[in-house]
């Protein structure tokens, strides 16, 4: 019960890790994505939308990027290039992309009697690891996209802290002004963080209808992205920090579906268990004493001249 | 043999605002090339354009008598051109080797190799910097150091300082000048942003002085001296010095000052011993560079700072314990240099503005409420009296020009200031006509018995009103001296912090 638990974990856990390493590389660069919400919902749906109508999970997957993509640019022209607030424009676009969302899937698919499914992620156990016991069915019994995570945070480590572009992005959420007097656009630093925030996060979203439930419904998201956003606070904006916040909440909500498992036989009710993240998020964004917020966070750079 | 740099005719605007006109100067290889002039002289701009953080509206630029286009930081530092900002740019939070490397790496950084490289780069300049330590915990001086390791890494050919010594202690200027004179014996040209003649002729092989944006004097340090500068820098044109030459003011003594001190969290003193007096009928002037202590003087007779040491009476009773509503009741007006910031809401009506400081007054008030009716009545009079362009009480503040803001500040604090009216750069950044208005109004003021405290950075105001000024210097009272008595070069050595020798009447 225990390794059924912690493997389930892992999976709640995925498009966590993918959305907060994005929110952790764009709030580097001074830019909250606080339309993280709606990109993880456009990639859930562009990813559900794309391979079922293919019937190609890779071809849902790019959609699934698309989607992303093409919303977090929106969200960068709007607050990079001109200087609009971010918290205003996030909300905005995440009630946005509910409505697209709801609004082509019925133009698309009309209103079925059954529920539309597709054959999600298959789970590829990885040769001899996955044998080992306990950590082989743990961590080597996952899909794809998990992998992908495995190589994906070691990167992100890497690319931050070790490379002249993790030095270029944390600079520019730091002192913008630095950036530019060395000879670096803020503008194009912070956009192309806020794309990269949106390639991640479309396949977060992607993740919850082709990574594991088969298909789409219109609250899939559920707030999630708001979670992957409070991740990237608690961790202390670096992708060590996101890896265990997202485990905390991976084993919340993977708790929680063990609980409503369980139905009436629990002594707690199962909303508790439900509710269990979202609390989690306020009781530790409440309690954390120390931050090392970047110091130009959510603030537009404005230039002289 | 062709200058280094070259600019030719670089005319640049801030929204219709002249900053630089014309501006032609060569910069020779290993000079030191002092550029003299005072707050706004348009100095600052020009490097700027130079160094591709401003676009210039006009002019151009050659290195080695080639036209180069210099169109951002990047361009300028492919030319060997840095410049260190004035209040730097460095992230705080990063190590010293991190910030000397930003936009100076590709690819993976080798963390050790760096730290070993920049200790190597200081040690061979004889800084003493931990390449390691967190900038944000050194030193304003040791931050300026990694400023300028960040500029040789860059292997820079011209190395441009703003005010560079304006943060840091006579011992660490004497080291910076050190590192100047070998920096530009190896073939190197330094620009020096300054307006302080002291630095200019310890330091300068030769001088540009600008004014007004232009470029108003050209010339070898060896055939020119301070008081050549200080006239060139200031200019000479005293229209209206002489134009109200009224009876001395015989008024009794409205405000005192006695060894007031005013501290900056225990480092230097921002006013130190600061003791006048300002009789009724008496505008008291204060002459000086600006960030030597106005401001802290004007906050401190208002009330918004507390004095560590000395007394301030106003018609002989003590009010530096008094807060500033007190004050406000005792009749002291004042009209901050910064009135976007401290002086008005400019997303609020006129009216509002008008009421701002005096909202505790009950004569605002009618069953508890504010009385629109009786507001807009003094606002309407306000707009009649100063002539406000303004559709009425109504209008909010940000519609208004500069000068009718300005002179809905001097409205609301003249009428408080019944006693003492404080102006702290009145005039600055209005047009002529809205200038000429302020001016009127203090002449008014004064001719009806009020003491006016003026702080202004142009001596023309300051001798063209006052009775009797001062020079503050660093927080000092550099003498205090009636209207006539000073030449505009001497005042300008008293600016620069020098002492005069002969003539001068030690206040």
């Amino acid at each position: 019960m225990i390794v059924g638990l912690l493997s389930r974990a892992v999976l709640m856990s995925t498009p966590l890790l993918y959305g907060s390493i994005a929110e952790v590389y764009a709030e580097r660069s001074g830019m909250m994505v606080t339309a993280i919400e709606g990109i993880f919902l456009i990639g859930a749906w562009a990813g559900f939308t794309g391979s079922y109508l293919t019937g190609s999970l890779l071809i849902g997957l790019i959609w699934a990027i698309l989607g992303g993509l093409l919303l977090s640019a929106l969200y960068g022209w709007i607050t990079v290039f001109l200087r609009q607030h971010q918290v205003v424009t996030g909300t905005a676009l995440n009630i946005l992309a509910v409505g697209i969302c709801a609004f082509f899937q019925r133009v698309i698919f009309g209103v079925p009697t059954t529920p539309l499914t597709i054959k999600p992620l298959p789970q590829l156990a990885v040769p001899l690891l996955a044998d080992i016991p306990w950590i082989g069915t743990i961590l080597f019994r996952q899909n794809i996209l998990t992998y992908a995570l495995y190589l994906l945070l070691p990167v992100s480590i890497f690319i931050l802290y070790r490379t002249s572009l993790g030095l270029t992005i944390r600079s520019t959420g730091e002192n913008p002004e630095a950036v530019d007097v060395a000879g670096i656009s803020v503008v194009k630093v912070r956009f192309l963080t806020v794309l990269l925030a949106g390639i991640m996060g479309g396949i977060a979203g992607s993740f919850y209808s082709i990574g594991y439930l088969g298909m789409f419904a219109d609250n899939i998201i559920g707030g999630r992205g708001w979670i992957a956003f409070a991740i990237c606070f608690l961790g202390n904006w670096n992708p060590k920090g996101a890896l265990i916040g997202t485990v905390v909440f991976g084993l919340a909500e993977a708790l929680a579906i063990y609980m409503q498992s369980l139905g009436g036989q629990s002594f707690f009710p199962n909303e508790l268990f439900i509710a269990l993240p979202y609390l989690l998020t306020i009781i530790l964004t409440i309690s954390r004493r120390s931050y090392n917020v970047p110091a130009k966070l959510g603030e537009p750079y404005v230039k002289e001249n | 043999m062709t200058a280094f740099i070259e600019l030719k005719n670089i005319t640049k605007y801030f929204s219709h605002v002249v900053a630089n006109q014309d501006v032609s100067f060569s910069i020779e290889r290993g000079e030191v090339l002092a550029l003299l002039g005072e707050n706004g002289a348009g100095k600052s701009t020009v490097m700027k354009i130079l160094y591709g953080l401003y676009r210039a509206d006009a002019g151009e630029i050659f290195q080695n008598g080639k036209a180069a286009a210099i169109h951002s930081p990047r361009d300028a530092m492919n030319l060997g051109i840095t410049m260190i900002q004035q209040h730097f740019s460095l992230v705080q939070a990063h190590s010293v080797t991190e910030n000397i490397i930003l936009g100076n790496v590709h690819g993976a950084i080798d963390r050790e190799a760096a730290d070993r490289e920049v200790a190597a780069l200081a040690a061979e300049h004889g800084f003493d910097i931990d390449p390691r330590a967190r900038v944000g915990d050194l030193a304003v001086g040791v931050q300026q150091k990694v400023e300028i390791l960040k500029a040789i890494y860059q292997k820079t050919r011209l190395l441009i300082m703003d005010e560079p010594t304006a943060v840091l202690t006579p011992q660490e200027s004497d080291q910076l000048m050190k590192f100047v004179k070998n920096f530009t014996s190896q073939g190197n040209s330094v620009v020096f942003i300054t307006h302080k003649l002291q630095e200019v002729m310890a330091v300068a092989d030769r001088i540009i002085v600008m004014r007004n944006g232009m470029v108003s004097g050209n010339l070898r340090k060896a055939d020119t001296d301070a008081r050549e500068l200080s006239r060139l820098m200031i200019g000479r044109e005293l229209t209206n010095a002489a134009q109200v030459k009224t009876e001395r003011a015989g008024g009794e003594v409205r405000l005192a000052l006695d060894r007031v001190s005013v501290s900056d969290h225990g480092a230097v003193p921002s006013l130190a011993d600061v003791s006048f007096e300002i009789h009724a009928g008496e505008v008291f002037g204060i002459a000086g560079v600006s960030g030597n202590g106005q401001q802290e003087l004007c906050e401190v007779i208002c009330g918004a700072l507390t004095p560590v040491s000395g007394s301030i009476r106003l018609d002989g009773r003590a009010i530096e314990t008094l807060n500033i509503h007190e004050r406000v009741k005792r009749g002291i007006g004042y009209v901050p240099s910064n009135r976007h910031r401290d002086g008005l809401v400019m997303n609020m009506t006129m009216a509002e503005n008008m009421l701002l400081k005096t909202s505790f007054d009950p004569r605002w008030l009618k069953n508890g409420f504010i009385d629109r009716k009786r507001l807009d009545a003094v606002s309407e009079k306000a707009i009649a009296d100063y002539r406000i362009k303004a559709s009425g009480p109504a209008a909010i503040l940000r519609t208004l020009s500069g000068g009718n803001q300005q002179k809905v500040i001097v409205a609301r604090e003249v009428d408080i200031g019944e006693k003492l009216i404080i102006f702290d750069q009145p005039t600055r950044g209005l047009d002529l006509g809205a200038i000429d208005n302020v001016h009127k109004i203090i002449r008014a003021e004064r001719a009806k018995g009020k003491a006016i405290l003026l702080v202004s950075t142009e001596l023309t105001e300051i001798l063209g009103l006052s009775d009797r000024y001062t020079v503050l210097y660093k927080g000092r009272l550099q003498g205090i001296y009636d209207r006539s008595a000073l030449t505009v070069e001497e005042i300008g050595l008293l600016m620069a912090g020098y002492q005069l020798k002969e003539g001068g009447a030690h206040g």
